[in-house]
């Protein structure tokens, strides 16, 4: 025993962390055997089929519900009027704001909720939701958020008309909602004063839409008998769901049950509470009957959690060498009609001061200001914490802006001004601590990778070339993420701290079920938490289930989103997991009659230091915790439950780079090249750590180079379908190289950080870095998302570099 | 989603005859394709319906017009239309000002300047085809117009069209097929002739 391939061997069967273990869910995903919400058919339910409004502004005269109550199949129309005697019609937001569940006297957005109407299957839904008449009279529409807050605006919520405030301080109009600033306006004023350069640069992060494949839904179930409702429902914060119904609806929180399921992809759009959702919910209350509401594809896109609208100003100011001395970064929010943006309550602006990314910056000073408009509500965070990819996207674009003016390489300004290794934890001028960072070596191992020299030489050449029919950029990001949400003293959601949990159990013969108060909807948690469970105690991953999203079953937490499932709940595991091997060792010292101190941990067993034939596996300490043969006073089982809250956020990096080739004459962008390096700090599923960075890649790529949500004069959207909307698929995508280092989170009971979001927030800016370096030559300092071929061309054609 | 069209159209009548015929409102809706007035309301407002098939698509607009003014020295009709469509979910309005302009006995200009605008679903997937649906549309419209005013007796539009007039076409939907292709062959005309 103890022999180095007998070690290497156990360690091999466990397949515990650092292993690239295949996916314990896929096999029934790939053979469609997943359960998604709308493979849920319970007896005698009913469909509902939300009845939307063609208007972004107008006042309902009427709705006459007759002839869809004569369609063949229909059993009910709901309308704001049917939702009153319950108080339902209007719901609370997550951002401190109040939203219509059904439209009450008018709409505020195209494609807004106006009635349901039930019936007994979808079809018989649809053709009464066609039949429901509403007399509408329009109302001028305010669709760009620079006009919202004009003397002679059209007011959008006459609900609120004379509310001074809308959960986040005073307002200024009736159509805004809050501004919040941070950081220190004089010092920043001052140094922007005395500064020998200064840029600044107006950049848009457009309003764009996460699209997961499987669009939102829900089946309503409540028993009349019992008073028991039961939720099945695309969320990815099923506790948070829990309460916030328990809170609407009246019912005990003990007698809710939301059910999460497999859920087909999220990205922040599964975070919100909808009106479908609560309208179908009140629906089985009335009727008694299970209610199935499913959004269609439009329907997920034109109403559902949008993303960013962020119209952004960045200044920056520094010396004649590139060192930066201060930063102002503002911008104008547009969150629609109704302020249902996510965030936490004292972050409205979500973490936007990240905005000083990877550089010590003495000086620094946000603010955002919020505005309604007659659009989808939301503001939801696709794919990274809310408003980083915002904050990442201004500083990354803004180091190249500067970079240009002082005639400076792209990479030596990002260098002069990187907080340095030995820094760590720094402070920032906003007020974060970054845990732990490495970002010179980061960014030179990806320079000497890509032979960076070489391409600067080319790229030179190329410009020397008038014949050349491209134009080649090079885009760098060197990014820093804030991820895992939060530390209880300064992140709540509604006053519900967000710790996460986790509950392990094992049985007798060293079976495993772990339940976690996250929620996975594709990142692989069923096979990440077992490697981590594997590893602590010993015990086989195969062995170890993983249980999330049913709120009966798992321990209370904040859910899956904002990276936070390895940071917050990766940690509860671990640290659940220590509870019960601190147990176990208990009782092998029982067992071997020695003192624990004379213990010491090998792979799967606890030995006797110095007697290596003197051992207890993990096996047969799990069967002796259900026998009597214990040490005196202690109780049987080994079973632990562990709520932890985090003393400080993740702050995750990486440098990505990218080459790009447009063509002249098209404006079509090629991605050359595309070499990704992240810094997750310890690496749980290496390949699942890599299939993130794909994704989240692709995403960035759907982001910078398609993905828009656009509207007309009118307040119609023009853009949702997928016949319009950019959704990359294996043909578009480009081939992504991926690196890394491991620089461990000092706080993080396993040295982890979340990764899933990074190369999306690291990724956009490294696209239109690229896209805009390729003009750079030409005086180009920014160009806006998306760069799609049209666009891309509309700037060759204005440069005059695609005439013959 | 707007979009604005300026036509003028060349008129086979005198300009009394013409603008004897463009003051009969349910005669004018009768010469636009699947358009048909089912009531009328009072001196100045009509009812009616617009159906328009687009493949699988059927939109069926009901709504009102209201005749803003009618000014017999310069032959000029204002009119304004809308309508939401009956399968829910579109909305379509109109501001029209059609007007005469006399060429020689037998023979005008109808001369159309309209500001159509549509909301919902047509403008969301309708709106890139809107410009070129809406040119056929106008161009059948001015075609069934001056067939109207063919068989008209030139001279005596004012008295009742007894059997003279051809009766009004059947309101049918618009056809796709045959709307697609006038669309295809007008893009590669513009493509030619540029």
């Amino acid at each position: 025993m103890g022999d180095m391939s007998d070690v290497k061997e156990r360690e091999d069967k466990l397949q515990g962390m650092g292993t690239s273990l295949l996916r314990k869910e896929d096999a029934r995903f790939i053979r469609g055997q997943g359960s998604y919400v709308d493979d849920i058919k319970l007896p005698g339910m009913l469909f509902g089929a939300i009845v939307r409004s063609p208007f972004a502004h107008a006042r309902i005269k009427g709705i006459d519900k007759a002839k869809a109550l004569a369609c063949p199949g229909v059993v009910a129309v709901l309308t704001a009027d049917d939702l009153k005697p319950v108080n339902l019609h209007w719901m609370p937001t997550l951002g401190g704001d109040v939203q219509a569940v059904l439209a009450d006297k008018k709409v505020c957005f195209q494609y807004q909720e106006v009635a349901m109407v039930l019936a007994s299957d979808r079809y018989a839904a649809y053709d009464g939701a066609g039949l429901v008449e509403v007399d509408y009279e329009e109302l001028p529409a305010i669709v760009d958020p620079k006009k919202s807050m004009a003397p002679d605006a059209p007011i959008i919520r006459e609900d609120i008309e004379d509310k001074k405030e809308v959960g986040h301080g005073p307002r200024t109009h009736p159509n805004h909602i809050f501004t919040w600033e941070a950081g220190d306006k004089a010092a920043a004023d001052a140094a922007f004063k005395s500064a020998e350069v200064t840029v600044r640069e107006e950049i848009l992060n457009p309003r764009v839409h996460p699209c997961p494949l499987e669009t939102c839904g829900c089946v309503a179930s409540f028993d009349k008998a019992t008073g028991y409702l039961t939720v099945y429902m695309t969320s990815q914060a099923p506790h948070l769901v829990r309460t916030v119904l328990a809170m609407l609806s009246g019912i005990a929180e003990s007698k809710i049950r939301v059910v999460g399921g497999d859920i087909g992809g999220g990205f922040g759009n599964k975070v919100p509470v909808y009106p479908g959702y609560v309208v179908a919910i009140v629906a089985s209350i009335v009727t008694g009957v299970p209610i199935k509401w499913i959004e269609s594809r439009i329907d997920n896109i034109s109403t559902t959690g949008f993303a960013r609208d962020y119209h952004g100003v960045g200044e920056l100011a520094a010396d004649k060498d590139g060192r930066i001395k201060g930063l102002r970064f503002t911008a104008l929010a547009d969150h629609g009609a109704f302020n249902s943006h996510v965030s936490a309550t004292k972050f409205p602006a979500g973490l936007f001061s990240i905005c000083t990314g990877s550089y010590a910056i003495p000086n620094a000073y946000a603010r955002v200001d919020a505005v309604y408009t007659n659009k989808a509500p939301g503001g939801v965070a696709y794919r990274c914490s809310l408003r980083v990819t915002e904050a990442i996207y201004l500083i990354e674009r803004m180091m190249d802006v500067l970079a240009l003016k002082l005639g400076l390489d792209k990479a030596e300004i990002r260098r002069r001004n990187f907080v340095k290794s030995e820094q760590f934890p720094y402070t920032t001028a906003f007020g974060w601590t970054l845990d732990s960072g490495a970002y010179h070596t980061a960014l030179d191992k990806v320079l000497k990778a890509v032979d960076y020299e070489g391409l600067r030489k080319e790229q030179a050449q190329k410009r020397a070339d008038p014949k050349s029919p491209t134009l080649m950029g090079i885009g760098i990001s060197t990014f820093t993420e804030i991820v895992g949400a939060g530390p209880t003293k300064v992140c709540d959601i509604l006053g519900v701290g967000l710790f996460d949990s986790c509950e392990i159990r094992v049985h007798p013969t060293g079976g495993v079920i772990a339940r976690l108060g996250t929620m996975s909807q594709g990142q692989g948690h069923a096979t990440t938490y077992a490697q981590i469970i594997a590893t602590e105690l010993g015990l086989p991953a195969s062995d170890i289930v993983v249980e999330e999203g049913d709120t009966d079953k798992a321990p209370y937490g904040a859910g899956t989103w904002g990276s936070r499932s390895t940071p917050v709940s990766g940690a509860a595991t671990a640290m659940a997991a220590r509870k019960i091997k601190e147990k176990a060792k208990k009782i092998a010292a029982h067992l071997l009659e020695v003192s624990e101190g004379d213990l010491e941990w090998e792979i799967d067993r606890f030995k006797v230091k110095g007697d290596p034939s003197q051992a207890k596996t993990m096996k047969e300490i799990c069967m002796v915790a259900h026998t009597g043969n214990l040490p005196a006073g202690m109780e049987q089982g080994l079973n632990a439950v562990t709520y932890y809250d985090p003393p400080n956020l993740t702050f995750p990096f990486g440098a990505y780079l990218c080459v790009v080739d447009v063509d002249k004459f098209t404006g079509e962008v090629k991605v050359r090249r595309f070499y990704a390096l992240d810094d997750c700090g310890t690496r749980i599923n290496p390949m699942i750590i890599e299939g993130q960075i794909h994704g989240g890649l692709t995403e960035a790529f759907a982001v910078a180079m398609g993905q828009q949500i656009p509207f007309d004069e009118n307040g119609n959207h023009l853009g949702n379908s997928l016949m319009d909307y950019f959704l990359p698929t294996a043909v578009e995508t480009p081939k992504w190289e991926t690196d890394h280092t491991v620089t461990q989170c000092p706080h993080h009971p396993l040295g982890a950080k979340g990764v899933a979001e990074s190369p999306h927030v690291g990724g956009i800016p490294c696209f239109s870095n690229a896209v805009i370096d390729a003009f750079a030559h030409l005086g180009v300092t920014h160009m806006d998302m998306p760069h799609s071929a049209w666009r891309v061309w509309q700037q060759c054609s204005a440069l005059g570099v695609n005439k013959r | 989603m707007k979009v604005r069209l300026e036509k003028t159209f060349p008129m086979p009548a005198s300009a009394d005859a013409a603008w004897a015929l463009l003051q009969d409102i349910a005669g004018v809706a009768a010469c636009m394709p699947g358009a048909k007035i089912t009531e009328q309301v009072d001196a100045t407002h009509y009812k009616g319906t617009v159906a328009v098939k687009l493949g699988p698509a059927s939109l069926s607009f009901r709504g009102e017009i209201e005749v803003k003014a009618v000014d017999a020295a310069t032959r000029t009709l204002h009119l304004f239309a809308k309508g939401t469509d009956t399968g829910g979910g579109s909305a379509a309005s109109m501001d029209l000002t059609a007007r005469i302009d006399a060429l020689d006995a037998a023979s005008c200009n109808l001369q159309g300047d309209s500001e159509v605008s549509m909301s919902g679903k047509a403008a969301s997937f309708g709106a890139r085809m809107m410009g070129p649906v809406a040119d056929q549309v106008i161009g059948q419209f001015a075609a069934n117009f001056a067939g109207r005013l063919k068989q008209a007796p030139p001279q005596d539009a004012a008295a009742p069209a007894q059997g003279a007039a051809a009766p009004a076409p059947e309101a049918k939907p618009l056809n796709a097929l045959a709307l697609a292709w006038a669309v295809i062959k007008g893009w590669l005309r513009a493509m030619i002739g540029r």
